[in-house]
């Protein structure tokens, strides 16, 4: 039985988490659509951790947790621009390294809890009251008004990114949840800059169709094929995301038949608050990355 | 009697087969944190959730009673005859408002 | 005898139909890679049922398989109410992959666990209709007497929308393409995103057995099950159930997945109203 396993093991694509740097998503994507390749879309789900490009200092926490995140036995492979013929190489090296491994790579982040709690009040969960304290090392989320329907229900806080599979590489996203919908939204940090290439056609193309659940017809495309799917545009409400009197439809046929879609200047928080939260996963993957970057740092420099 | 032992049987061996696969899980804090794309979040994710589709869950009673309803009148339904087909067809149109006065309500949207 | 015989065949048809599942979804080496990895526990999870989930998956599985004949009129399951006890496993089956999302304590999951409860719940309604407008001919709720009021026709002729319709179920069921929205891309693997090594490992496995379930309950209700002539009756069996989990992969990596508010709409707006039409069609038909 281990035997089998073994062997079978030893044919499954690499899993891999990819974790994209400044100027590496177009080189990324392609990668992933080879049939040796599998991206993982949770670091739980992977045994290695791909670095592409140099990691800027301030999302180095980031990456230190999605890394320790990744079960053991688990190794990270940087790619600073080589071929992509050796990169895979060297992944399925790396993989057969780790299969005599017990291990692999330690954890790169201390063993702390997030809040201070054991031991302090009635429960040791260091707080007072019902929905005071931290239990297990965490607050309680506490309610609000919701923009729908303006019910009192939680509201669930959290710092999305920037190495979130569905949000543009380097996005991080302060967003406040109710339910699955999104009440407020502000820019932590905008997406790593990109050149022009993250632009092309069939990788925008490819993006929408992994969210509509296409990743089979996501790899076609990025190989020049046809996406081979049915009901792509049907999918996509009329009116998700629109800009300038453009909606994602718009822009999918366009690159649907190899075209750019460029897009004017938008408001980034304005379009996602109110949205559903597959609605507005959908909404930035319609937009081109170099749109989307400019949006993004808009305020900052306001 | 064989039905119960059978059910019975197989989620025994279920959960027999579940529990000598699962290993117990480890983690450090950092490792145990929900994966958010390397972020963070402030509180636990459980929380009073805001079910959405809750009206439309209303709905969905209804149509489940008539179900059981629609049980026993499957077995009668060809000694019965045109009769059970135009009671039950009455029984669903009423219920059928319901679903265009919903729809007009809109709770199929994530209201 | 004939029970030990059965209960044999079900294990067997299980685990042929999980590695041909596996097969077909390109997935059987990656099965063995996730075994391969540790498993990594969640901020203060809910133990229980984030192991009792998938177990119960398994097990509604392997309930639902043992309702279906083998060969005319064997069963493991020969209850009377057959499609009743199905439709408790299609039921519960919302509330394990609910339980699977909730247990982690993590946010992405929570949100599929919460989606699939929406759509889940509507998606009960086109089944029942289904497999009471199958019971019509055969004046019984036994999968037994289904088949065998399919003697001379299919239902899949009998009632031409009833199979698509079931369809539509059994890619909500097994988590697949156009209707997996508890386990969606845009939530990074919804309620299996906090899985890893063998728990993630056993919830695959439970998905693609519940494939195989779904897959011979609709070849016994919509094709004759086990009805056929020159070869014995479980090979009929296995053949079509086989024909119907490739082309639910095929649907499944083929069909484009909405969000969830407008599949909600879709269903209960276009699809009940199908289903009441194949009941009427199928009781015009059974008079």
């Amino acid at each position: 039985m281990a035997v089998i396993g073994d062997t079978l093991a030893a044919r499954a694509p690499a899993a891999v988490f990819a974790a994209i740097g400044p100027g590496r998503q177009a080189g990324t994507e392609r990668l992933f659509a080879r049939r040796d390749m599998r991206r993982a879309s949770t670091p739980r789900d992977a045994s290695i951790l791909l670095v592409a490009g140099d990691i800027p200092s301030e999302a180095s926490e980031a990456l230190a947790r999605v890394h320790d995140q990744i079960p053991p036995p688990r190794a990270t492979v940087q790619w600073q621009g080589e071929d992509p013929d050796r990169i895979v190489a060297r992944v399925m090296e790396t993989l057969k390294d780790l299969r005599v491994s017990a291990t692999g790579e330690e954890n790169r982040l201390p063993d702390a809890p997030p809040n201070e709690w054991k031991g302090i009040g009635p429960h040791g969960q260091g707080g007072k009251g019902m929905m005071g304290g931290t239990p297990y090392g965490r607050p309680m989320a506490m309610t609000g008004p919701d923009i729908r329907d303006g019910l009192q229900l939680d509201r669930y806080s959290a710092r999305i990114g920037p190495f979130a599979p569905m949000l543009p590489p380097g996005l991080t996203l302060e967003v406040t949840l109710q339910g699955d919908v999104i009440c407020d939204v502000s820019i932590d940090s905008p997406p790593f800059a990109q050149p022009a290439d993250a632009d092309a056609p069939d990788l925008c193309l490819a993006r929408v169709l992994r969210l509509l659940g296409l990743d089979r017809a996501a790899d076609r495309v990025l190989g020049g094929k046809r996406p081979g799917a049915l009901w792509v545009q049907g999918a996509i409400s009329r009116g998700l995301g629109r800009i300038d009197g453009t909606d994602m439809r718009d822009r999918v046929a366009a690159w649907r038949k190899g075209e750019a879609a460029p897009l004017g200047p938008f408001d980034l928080p304005r379009l996602l608050i109110g949205a559903e939260w597959s609605e507005a996963m959908l909404i930035l993957a319609s937009l081109p990355p170099s749109a989307l970057i400019r949006a993004a740092r808009a305020p900052e420099a306001a | 009697m064989v039905t119960f032992a059978v059910i019975l049987g197989w989620t025994a061996l279920a959960v027999l087969f579940a529990i000598a696969l699962s290993p117990s899980a480890t983690a450090s804090a950092p490792q145990a944190m929900p994966f958010l794309g390397g972020g963070s979040a402030e509180t636990h994710a459980w929380q009073r959730f805001h079910f959405r589709p809750y009206t439309m869950s209303l709905l969905f009673i209804a149509f489940e009673m008539e179900m059981m309803f629609m049980y026993p009148w499957a077995v009668v339904f060809v000694s019965e005859g045109i009769k059970a087909l135009a009671e039950m067809g009455m029984f669903l149109a009423i219920l059928s408002v319901g679903i265009l006065y919903g729809w007009r309500e809109g709770i199929f949207r994530w209201q | 005898m004939t029970v030990l015989l059965l209960v044999l065949a079900v294990c067997a048809t299980l685990l042929a139909g999980v590695v041909l599942a596996a097969l077909l979804d390109r997935a059987l080496p990656e099965l063995a890679g996730t075994l391969s990895r540790q498993r990594i526990e969640t901020e203060a999870p809910d133990r229980m049922n984030r192991d009792l989930a998938p177990a119960f998956y398994l097990a509604l599985a392997a309930v639902g398989l043992s309702v279906v004949p083998f060969a005319p009129g064997l069963a493991l399951i020969d209850s009377p109410v057959g499609v009743v006890i199905w439709g408790t496993c299609e039921a519960l089956t919302i509330i394990v992959v609910f339980l699977h999302g909730w247990s982690p304590n993590a946010p992405f999951p929570l949100i599929g666990a919460y989606r699939y409860a929406a759509i889940g719940l509507p998606v009960m309604l086109p089944s029942m209709f289904v497999l009471i407008a199958a019971a019509l001919p055969a004046e019984s709720l036994s999968l037994v007497a289904i088949v065998d009021s399919q003697r001379e026709v299919w239902n899949v002729l009998r009632q031409p929308l009833g199979l698509p319709l079931f369809l539509v179920v059994a890619l909500t069921l097994t988590l697949r393409g156009p209707m997996d929205f508890a386990d969606a891309a845009d939530i990074a693997g919804g309620t299996s995103a906090e899985d890893s090594g063998a728990g993630r490992a056993l919830w695959q496995v439970a998905r693609l057995a519940m494939l195989v379930s779904v897959s011979a309950v609709a070849a016994t209700v919509f094709l004759g099950g086990p009805l056929g002539p020159v070869l014995p009756g479980p090979v009929w069996l296995w053949l079509k159930t086989a024909a119907l989990m490739a082309v639910l992969v095929w649907l499944g990596n083929r069909v484009a997945r909405t969000t969830p508010s407008r599949m909600l709409t879709i269903l209960w707006v276009v699809l009940l109203p199908l289903s009441c039409a194949d009941l009427v069609i199928s009781g015009v038909v059974a008079l």
